[in-house]
């Protein structure tokens, strides 16, 4: 969980272009949205297609994005659980 | 046709040569060896917050940064009309976009790239930047393109519809577009030093890129360093005494003749076949007065008469012509009128005419 983790962030910070920011920046629990790493619905956008592109993962009902992106471990959480079926 | 006053406030260029927060204006030019030139980058976080700065291309910066210097220098925060010129547009997140359709199978692609790759994209970052809800027009008519939008913003202005106008012309260069136009001897295909190019024999133009934005005013105050008085464009002439007759029209139509312009600043790129135009005129109908150059400087692209205007107009800010941009030591009289001629492979030629103001 720990090396998803920290691929994540990585992965993230190049997808999004986050300048200035190392992945020990990133907390995995703050919200990526609004007042923690200050992400917007183009970002989200973009997440979604970076799980499908690097994780395989489609995700179906868009309702769901909010739990899923919430922060770096509930992205972790939500790739394991759906790469292990 | 002549329009209603027409005054420069503020200018600003992100080009390759040192032009943002520089006090002294143009007097050293940076020299390259290169096979095309690219701009000088400006620190853009000084300009730009760096949670947006992450999505912008280099096009949206150097267009950001031109604009607010021109802002800045004209002493305003907001505008009636912003008009934007580009010949290519945002040509770095176009080329990240198809070539992603590419690689991904046309599956999986991201809107980042693909919101930043229409050409009303620095339009409308301006926009955004200075919550601008004004009229706001893009114009991609390839070498016309800024003049274009130029001359847009003069007819609001003679019209009554706009006091402030931003006004500007921006491209970018890319490997790729390099390359495909090296195949039609567009542009030059080896490297080339800038400083060498009006004596370069290959085939075609030396590549460059630029932004620079201006702000008029229908009114004139104590930013006011100059006055745009005329811009024309004209297609394809048949001969050079069509291409003759054009510009002494212009010149008659503005109220100008000859002998007063004291500099004309041309567009020579280095093409061997094509600067021939510019040779011609200039030891003909033009031979008394005095010339400059300036795509050493900058290279060649669809908006570069655009910095042409941005030396211009600090010029006769400055009251100073940079040796940079003249074949001789200039020796005429201060210039207080200066015509600019540009044109692209003896297709797309235009003429801008600008001057000391107009005392009121």
């Amino acid at each position: 969980m720990e090396a998803l983790i920290e691929k994540l962030k990585e992965q993230i910070i190049k997808q999004l272009n986050l300048e200035d920011i190392t992945p020990a920046d990133i907390n995995e629990e703050d919200s990526l949205f609004g007042e923690g790493l200050g992400l917007d619905s183009i970002d989200a956008l973009e997440l979604i297609v970076l799980l499908e592109k690097e994780y395989g993962i489609r995700i179906e009902n868009p309702k769901d994005g909010q739990k899923i992106f919430f922060s770096i471990k509930t992205m972790a959480e939500f790739i394991q659980e759906h790469q292990k079926k | 046709m002549m329009l209603a006053p027409t005054y420069i406030d503020g200018s600003g260029a992100v080009v390759p040569q040192p032009t943002v927060n520089q006090d002294r204006f143009l007097e050293e030019i940076l020299e390259y060896n290169e096979r095309f030139l690219q701009v000088v980058s400006p620190v853009y976080k000084d300009y730009i917050d760096v949670k947006l700065l992450r999505r912008m291309s280099k096009i949206v910066k150097m267009s950001i940064v031109s604009a607010r210097v021109a802002m800045q220098q004209a002493g305003v925060d907001q505008v009636d009309a912003i008009m934007t010129g580009t010949g290519m547009g945002c040509q770095i997140d176009t080329e990240k976009f198809l070539n992603a359709m590419i690689e991904n199978g046309e599956n999986l692609l991201t809107p980042t790239s693909f919101i930043h790759s229409t050409h009303n994209t620095m339009g409308g970052q301006i926009a955004l930047m200075l919550g601008n809800k004004n009229h706001n027009l893009t114009y991609v008519h390839r070498t016309f393109s800024f003049e274009s939008a130029l001359l847009d913003a003069m007819m609001m202005i003679a019209e009554k519809e706009a006091q402030k106008v931003l006004v500007g012309g921006i491209d970018e260069i890319t490997d790729e577009s390099w390359l495909i136009k090296t195949q039609i001897d567009y542009y030059k295909k080896h490297a080339c030093k800038n400083s060498e190019v009006y004596n370069n024999l290959q085939p075609g133009a030396l590549s460059g890129e630029g932004s620079a934005f201006f702000v008029l005013s229908a009114d004139r105050s104590e930013k006011t360093y100059a006055q745009l008085k005329g811009v024309s464009t004209l297609y394809k002439p048949r001969s050079n005494k069509e291409l003759e007759d054009f510009i002494k029209r212009f010149l008659v139509t503005n109220e100008f003749g000859l002998s007063d312009i004291d500099l004309v600043i041309m567009g020579n790129n280095g093409d061997p076949v094509f600067d021939r135009v510019y040779e011609d005129l200039a030891n003909g109908l033009l031979k008394t007065i005095p010339t400059g150059r300036f795509k050493h400087l900058c290279g060649e692209y669809d908006t570069a008469s655009s910095f042409a205007l941005w030396i211009a107009s600090g010029i006769l800010r400055h009251q100073h012509v940079p040796s940079t941009i003249s074949q001789h030591p200039f020796k005429g009289r201060t210039p207080k009128n200066i015509l600019i001629y540009n044109h692209f492979r003896n297709i797309n030629h235009s003429l801008i005419l600008v001057s000391t103001p107009d005392v009121s």
